[in-house]
């Protein structure tokens, strides 16, 4: 069972992820975006299954709300069969090791309900990534990350490009850029220093 | 800025905001990058979290009153910081030897974050490496993290309080 924490979750990085971790999955797959309104669901499905796979984004260097309120609604609806728990999360620094905390919390959330923890795949640069030469470098990892799963030979994953720091900036700039003008937003408007105030 | 109300008496201060989020409207991020991408500054969902983090930038000084769970901020006030991003930018800077977003008129803050809840010392030691990583990403000069029981939230914060008003 695969479930994307993403507040995008439809329009999400973290669902592309999923869909790279299906692929190599030797294991039946299925995958589900927690809503505000499925969690007991979700928890129903649980289950049915021996591996549950979190997908998601950094948000405020820890878990999105969204998959915060979900843990707490498992929490008090746990299943009897308890899956295992791995987690594929991304952040868009190029730093991998930014994800750290929120694994910690993972991990503590797992350990205190009696939850197995499985993989860990720590992803940096997420957000553009899969569009760049690098998107060998994720798929690759994540491809470990889904034969860890399938073999229960759970490990603990990192990836993230191979860029020197002031280059990941560069290209991070193009990127945005790019993201700006299909809304017709020149670079100097993004960067705007004013909050709120006149558009 | 506190998850869940708190007697203070401010006084006559106009540069002492004091924010209640628990009685507030304010929805939750759905990563848009519409505040990075489409109306830089400015979140595209116009609820009360739009007038909460023109007052967050501009705080030179600020209390931040949370409930913890699983090692980091509860959902009142994890939602308001998530939904605070207008006040970065898109672009990456290198801070601190890290890829971090650029701020824009973000004002370099002390801050005491009054941690509550009947947190274990592993709660305790995730949460300070949490807070380590939001003085980066969230502009704190200094920080200082107080844990406390529920009880014991009022009194805390009118110490921290008294400390402002000196």
């Amino acid at each position: 069972m695969i479930i994307n924490g993403s507040p995008r979750a439809p329009k999400s990085n973290s669902r592309k992820y999923s869909e790279i971790f299906i692929k190599y999955s030797k294991l039946q797959c299925d995958y589900f975006n927690i809503t505000k309104s499925n969690h007991h669901e979700l928890i129903a499905e649980m289950e049915k299954y021996s591996d549950v796979v979190i997908v998601f984004p950094l948000y405020a260097d820890s878990l999105p709300v969204g998959l915060l309120n979900f843990l707490k609604n498992l929490e008090t609806n746990l299943p009897k069969n308890r899956p295992v728990i791995s987690i594929l999360i991304n952040c868009g620094f190029l730093e991998y090791e930014q994800n750290c905390v929120a694994v910690s919390m993972i991990r503590y959330f797992c350990r205190h309900n009696n939850l197995p923890m499985g993989s860990v795949l720590m992803l940096g640069s997420g957000e553009a990534i899969l569009d760049t030469p690098f998107r060998y470098i994720a798929v690759r990892a994540i491809k470990r990350l889904s034969e860890s799963v399938n073999k229960r030979n759970y490990k603990d994953l990192t990836a993230t490009m191979p860029l020197p720091k002031w280059l990941f900036k560069m290209a991070a700039r193009s990127y945005w850029i790019r993201y700006g003008k299909k809304f017709g937003v020149s670079e100097k408007e993004m960067k705007r220093m004013e909050i709120e105030g006149n558009m | 800025m506190s998850d869940r109300p708190i007697n203070v008496k401010i006084g006559e201060n106009k540069d002492i905001k004091y924010i209640d989020l628990s009685s507030m409207k304010i929805a939750n991020c759905v990563g848009c990058f519409g505040c990075w991408t489409k109306t830089p500054g400015k979140c595209v969902i116009r609820d009360d979290a739009a007038k909460v983090y023109p007052f967050i930038a501009e705080s030179s000084s600020v209390i931040y009153v949370s409930h913890v769970k699983y090692g980091g901020y509860d959902s009142v006030m994890k939602t308001m910081i998530e939904r605070a991003i207008p006040i970065q930018q898109a672009f990456i800077r290198i801070h601190q030897g890290e890829t971090h977003h650029v701020q824009r008129n973000v004002a370099t803050k002390d801050a005491v974050i009054i941690a509550y809840g009947n947190t274990d010392s592993e709660e305790q030691e995730i949460f300070r490496q949490l807070v380590e990583r939001n003085a980066r990403n969230m502009n704190f000069g200094k920080y200082e993290i107080v844990f406390v029981t529920e009880h014991e939230v009022e009194k805390t914060v009118q110490n921290e309080f008294k400390k402002w008003e000196k």
